[in-house]
């Protein structure tokens, strides 16, 4: 069963910061989700550990070169960049 | 009391692929920051990783060559943590079905040190912190990684010198990474704990990180050594934590504790398919493999009679012994070989890189031509020397530097007539040998050859001496 303390200590990893007065209804919901899983969970399955649905194995690639992308492409959609750097701040 | 140091290492190594492990970007080390990168390397949602068949073919060839089992069936999964130098937020890894398990390297006193796995993964960015803020470059992340985990099984520091050098010698031998420490293509994490010695039970361990050198790698285990014991002697307790290795201060502080250890929530990387390796696969890539530098190692000294100082710094570097390899070819001795190249060769190679790279313009064939000039007698042994130099200052081949009359030899005839007048000439040096003095033939014989340019035989002019004085 999910608790307030765990909703806390995932935002603690996550580095998510959460309104003491949305942890509850937080609670509730991943409660929800959990037991959803363990719905997927309860389906009695015959097939190997390592099957994927479509049974693929090794899909490799060629260790061949391609062109990487322009740094400004790359920096595109980050929130804040400097010397073509992704720019992380001090947090306050 | 004392005090028995416990150790075990997890080492990341570089992979020299051309490309990173789950995208075509470039792995080249260094260059302008953030152009080695694509929408999958930096974490784009909607991307997807498609795995470089090299990686699993340079990560079994490492199982191979440390005499691990390699998996018939592996996996990736994700190892979640947040941190700037992973745009995913999780690192692909292998968690529980890594693709080599249960190898060992043996090392020079007897003791195996047991590996207990080697896995896949992706390198992580490289982070610039300044005044706080953090500046995050990319290049470095997604390129492939193995990393090799050992048991618990150094009782000192010089096993675990050895250890991190024959590892790097491997991994370079099969060339699957350059394992430079300093440019961070290998990297050593230590876990250390201290025991009384005789006891079975395993102490509270910590873990040193950020450790570049072999040198660094000694010097922080030394100091946690010391620091634990102390802390046990003066009645304190061994906290398990983190620590980082200062080079300026030559001390660890620590970085985190237990308390905050990680929960990386592995779960499978359903982005990728299973890997099989079927056993085929395994003996072609064995086949493969280069003879290694212990079994050279071990042939030079058993079976070619080469001294073990010289063996070793024969095996030291493939480049050095495959020439010695191919020099040695059909030599009677091939220790012949080994002496022109650890003498006059190395004299002109001066630092360790000079002797990996192997830069000289005498080729492997040409000095197994002139060791077998020298074997076969028609070359003496101070002109072989002589020729050498020359051969290595011009690439040209040994035939350049000696002419038929110095291969022949001298006749009997000329032999007299260079001894006769090297007697009339050093009358007191005669006079002195025929006293007693052994010694004062030398003189003698260096005349001799001074006229003949060294093409005389010294044995052959000794003997020679002694019958025409008498
Ligand atoms: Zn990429």
């Amino acid at each position: 069963m999910i608790t307030r303390e765990d909703i806390e200590n995932i935002a603690l990893l996550s580095k998510l910061f959460v309104d003491e007065k949305d942890i509850d209804g937080l609670t509730e919901e991943m409660q929800k989700i959990v037991a959803f899983a363990d719905t997927i969970n309860s389906v009695e399955v015959k097939s190997g550990e390592f099957d994927n649905i479509n049974n693929l194995q090794n899909a490799f690639r060629a260790d061949e070169v391609k062109e990487s992308l322009p740094v400004e492409e790359i920096l595109k959609n980050a929130p804040e960049q400097a010397e073509d750097h992704f720019l992380v701040r001090k947090r306050a | 009391m004392k005090y028995e140091l416990v150790a075990g290492f997890e080492t990341h190594v570089e992979l020299q692929t051309n490309t990173k492990i789950f995208c075509s970007c470039t792995t080249k080390f260094g260059g302008d920051p953030n152009t080695h990168c694509c929408p999958v390397c930096i974490g784009l949602p909607g991307t997807l990783p498609k795995l470089n068949e090299r990686v699993v073919e340079y990560a079994i060839m490492a199982g191979l060559a440390t005499n691990c089992e390699i998996a018939e069936i592996a996996k990736m999964d994700r190892k979640n943590y947040c941190y700037p130098d992973l745009p995913k937020a999780y690192q692909i890894s292998q968690y529980d079905k890594p693709l080599c398990e249960h190898g060992y390297i043996q090392l020079s006193n007897g003791r195996k040190i047991r590996i207990l796995r080697i896995h896949i993964e992706e390198d992580a960015g490289k982070l610039i912190h300044n005044h706080g803020d953090t500046y995050v470059d990319y290049n470095r992340g997604g390129v492939p990684l193995i990393e090799i985990v050992t048991e618990p099984d150094f009782r000192s520091i010089d096993e675990a010198k050895e250890y991190v050098e024959k590892l790097q010698q491997t991994m370079r031998y099969i060339g699957i990474s350059d394992c430079r420490m300093q440019e961070g293509s290998m990297r050593c994490d230590v876990n250390i704990s201290v025991r009384p010695e005789g006891s079975e039970k395993l102490g509270t361990r910590t873990e040193i990180k950020n450790m570049n050198s072999i040198t660094n790698i000694a010097k922080a285990m030394d100091y946690e050594y010391e620091r634990q014991v102390d802390l046990i002697e003066s009645g304190g307790e061994v906290v398990q934590e983190t620590l980082r290795y200062d080079d300026a201060t030559g001390t660890t502080s620590s970085m985190r504790s237990k308390e905050d250890a990680h929960d990386y929530r592995y779960f499978r990387e359903p982005d990728l398919v299973t890997i099989n390796v079927p056993r085929e696969r395994v003996k072609e890539i064995q086949a493969r493999l280069p003879e290694l530098p212990e079994k050279k190692y071990a042939r030079y000294t058993e079976e070619y009679g080469i001294p073990e100082k010289d063996a070793a710094q024969l095996t030291k570097y493939r480049s050095i012994s495959e020439y010695f390899d191919k020099a040695s070819e059909g030599l009677k001795s091939p220790k012949t070989a080994s002496n022109f190249i650890i003498g006059q060769i190395f004299r002109r190679l001066e630092t360790e890189a000079d002797k990996e790279a192997l830069d000289i313009k005498t080729s492997a064939e040409q000095l197994g031509e002139l060791c077998k000039l020298l074997e076969s007698g028609k070359l003496k042994n101070n002109l072989a020397k002589k020729a050498l130099d020359q051969m290595l200052d011009s690439g040209k081949p040994v035939t350049e530097f000696v002419s038929e009359s110095d291969m022949a030899g001298l006749d009997d005839a000329t032999l007299t007539e260079y001894c006769n007048n090297a007697i009339n000439a050093m009358k007191n040096a005669v006079e002195d040998y025929k006293s007693g003095k052994e010694k004062a033939l030398m003189a003698v014989l260096g005349n001799v050859m001074k006229q003949s340019r060294g093409r005389a035989d010294a044995p052959s002019v000794i003997k020679k001496l002694k019958e025409l004085i008498g």
